[in-house]
């Protein structure tokens, strides 16, 4: 459905999108990347808004700059927060709907059902100038779903909802995943994608630095090690058994002696070691993190390697 | 899909809080009109009207039109809305072409109306102004020509309404009273050429402001001819720039 083929992008003397090359089909892909790593100026190219400087770009076998026939395909759910402010939320749907190209009827029809989708319905005649930050979220939702296209592309959709809405909305993009529909979104939070998709593309500085299935790039992380930290009421006792377990490969105290930062191989495995310890020796953890469980380390592993 | 266009476009343009400012300036021309024969003793309806036609009614043109066109681009992007216009599927140009129709009636309209409340000062109505059908051609062509030059502006230059403003206010005052030929290079020459104001008599201060210190030469013919010249090349060249060229607000591009 979306293929770049050696695709960059410069802004100037800045580099947003470096050699990328790349296929994407239906169902659910997330892009994932920190902020600045290129996710929104890839989208800006699939959507045809900007050209890429190198490369070429296709969206069903078509360039998309300024295609109307790319737009009959697409929906496009921007980062920006901006709307026509004095329109009410249903107002500015439906004229969307009609650049879509819908009647009157019709775009009253599609708007009063994508409004229920994202459940705006009940609140959509206030104007968007009141509206919370979930509610804008839902009314660009809305305009990207309403004309029922083959390849829907959010940028940041999740940010502003709150846990309830992100449930839900995680809910319509599985079940247009489903229905076959491609799906692009795009996150710097991995804890978000992976309760969405298993299937990512990673970028960082503006390259492509994997593409696939999570759970392949996951296991490659699990092998490198990593950062555990556990605060516990008797480090001394903790420590004494925590290291006798297979996968610690080193141990320390921190400064004030009341935690201990471990490095561990197989984080799954290390786990459900220490889930037995805690349980079998009434272990007190009172709290238990890894700082390398978040995206930068996920980049970091990916860079270094 | 067009009228849709269209019709969001009139919608947005013709919002209270926009024309307001215009209608009261409308109004000042109406309230100039009234006490210019006591400012101009022994002033003529005939008089009365051309000065006050020809200082603001195509003044507001002009300044309405730098206003209304910079807004069919520019303010989309600025406000970051341009994404969800340039997402449709609808062509640019069409997208574009409408919302410039739509600013041109709009500001060919404020111009009418300006130029009826200045004929109710002076004639106190419209039936025996015989100014008034040239004015109203005028205006008419006059808001397609300042329109498609402000269309074209403001696609080629960030901070375009400065551009088009100065072109309004200072181009558009100074350059018709300049010697010599420059005065075919102002659009307000061309509107004074189909309007046809006679020459009033009120001092050097009065003709600057009317921009009729040097003597314009342009005919009637000649001025429609180069008026829809201007209209139809600068609306073309817009059109096509803007299906070529990339609109993203400013930050995102850079």
């Amino acid at each position: 459905m979306i293929e770049l083929d050696h695709v960059s992008r410069w802004y100037g003397q800045v580099i947003g999108l470096n050699d990328v090359s790349c296929e994407i089909g239906p169902g659910l892909t997330a892009l994932l990347g920190m902020n600045g790593a290129g996710k929104s100026t890839l989208l800006r190219i699939v959507t045809g808004q900007i050209k890429p400087t190198t490369g070429a770009i296709r969206v069903y076998g078509i360039e998309p700059f300024a295609n109307p026939e790319v737009y009959k395909k697409l929906g496009y759910c921007p980062e920006i927060d901006n709307f026509y402010e004095h329109y009410s939320g249903r107002q500015f749907v439906q004229f969307l709907a009609r650049l879509a190209g819908f009647s009157l009827a019709d775009a009253k029809r599609r708007t009063e059902a994508v409004l229920q989708e994202v459940g705006m319905a009940d609140r959509a005649d206030r104007k968007i100038a009141g509206y919370s930050k979930g509610m804008r979220q839902r009314i660009k939702l809305a305009q990207a779903m309403l004309h029922d296209p083959e390849i829907i592309l959010l940028d940041e959709p999740l940010n502003g909802l709150d846990p309830v809405g992100r449930r839900e909305f995680i809910e319509v993009l599985g079940q247009l995943a489903e229905q076959g529909k491609c799906i692009v979104v795009s996150s710097h939070i991995l804890f978000e994608v992976e309760q969405m998709t298993r299937s990512i593309l990673l970028l960082h500085r503006g390259r492509l630095l994997a593409t696939g299935d999570l759970r392949v790039i996951r296991s490659l992380i699990d092998k490198h090690p990593h950062q555990v930290r556990i605060v516990t009421s008797d480090p001394r006792r903790a420590a004494e058994l925590l290291v006798g377990l297979p996968n610690v490969l080193s141990l320390r105290f921190d400064r004030a002696g009341e935690a201990l930062r471990l490095e561990v191989r197989e984080p799954d495995t290390f786990y459900d070691s220490l889930a037995s310890l805690v349980l079998n020796h009434e272990l007190s953890v009172q709290e238990f993190t890894s700082p390398d469980n978040n995206l930068e380390s996920v980049f970091k592993y990916l860079v270094d390697a | 899909m067009e009228a849709v266009v269209l019709s969001q476009a009139l919608r947005e343009y013709t919002r209270a809080k926009r024309v307001a400012p215009w209608l009261l300036l409308a109004l000042g021309c109406l309230g100039l009109a009234v006490v210019w024969p006591s400012l101009m003793h022994g002033a003529k309806p005939e008089d009365q009207y051309a000065s006050v036609s020809s200082i603001l009614v195509f003044r507001i043109l002009a300044l309405a039109s730098a206003i209304f066109t910079t807004a069919i681009v520019s303010q989309e992007v600025e406000q970051r809305t341009i994404v969800y216009l340039l997402t449709r599927p609808i062509e640019r140009w069409r997208l574009l072409l409408f919302r410039y129709l739509a600013s041109v009636a709009v500001v060919a309209l404020l111009g009418i109306i300006a130029a009826l409340l200045t004929s109710f000062g002076a004639y106190h109505g419209v039936a025996g102004n015989p100014l008034l059908a040239n004015d109203l051609k005028a205006i008419i062509i006059g808001a397609f020509a300042y329109g498609g030059l402000f269309l074209l502006v403001s696609l080629l230059f960030n901070r375009s309404m400065i551009i088009c403003l100065l072109f309004a206010f200072g181009w558009e005052t100074s350059v018709p009273n300049m010697p010599g030929d420059l005065y075919h290079v102002s659009i307000f020459s061309y509107l004074q050429a189909i309007a046809q104001h006679p020459s009033a008599a009120g001092g050097k201060l009065i003709d600057f402001a009317s921009g009729a210190l040097s003597t314009n030469s342009i005919t009637e013919g000649s001025a429609w001819t180069t008026l829809t010249l201007l209209t139809i090349i600068t609306v073309a060249v817009s059109l096509w720039w803007f299906s070529h060229f990339e609109y993203v607000p400013r930050e995102d591009a850079e």
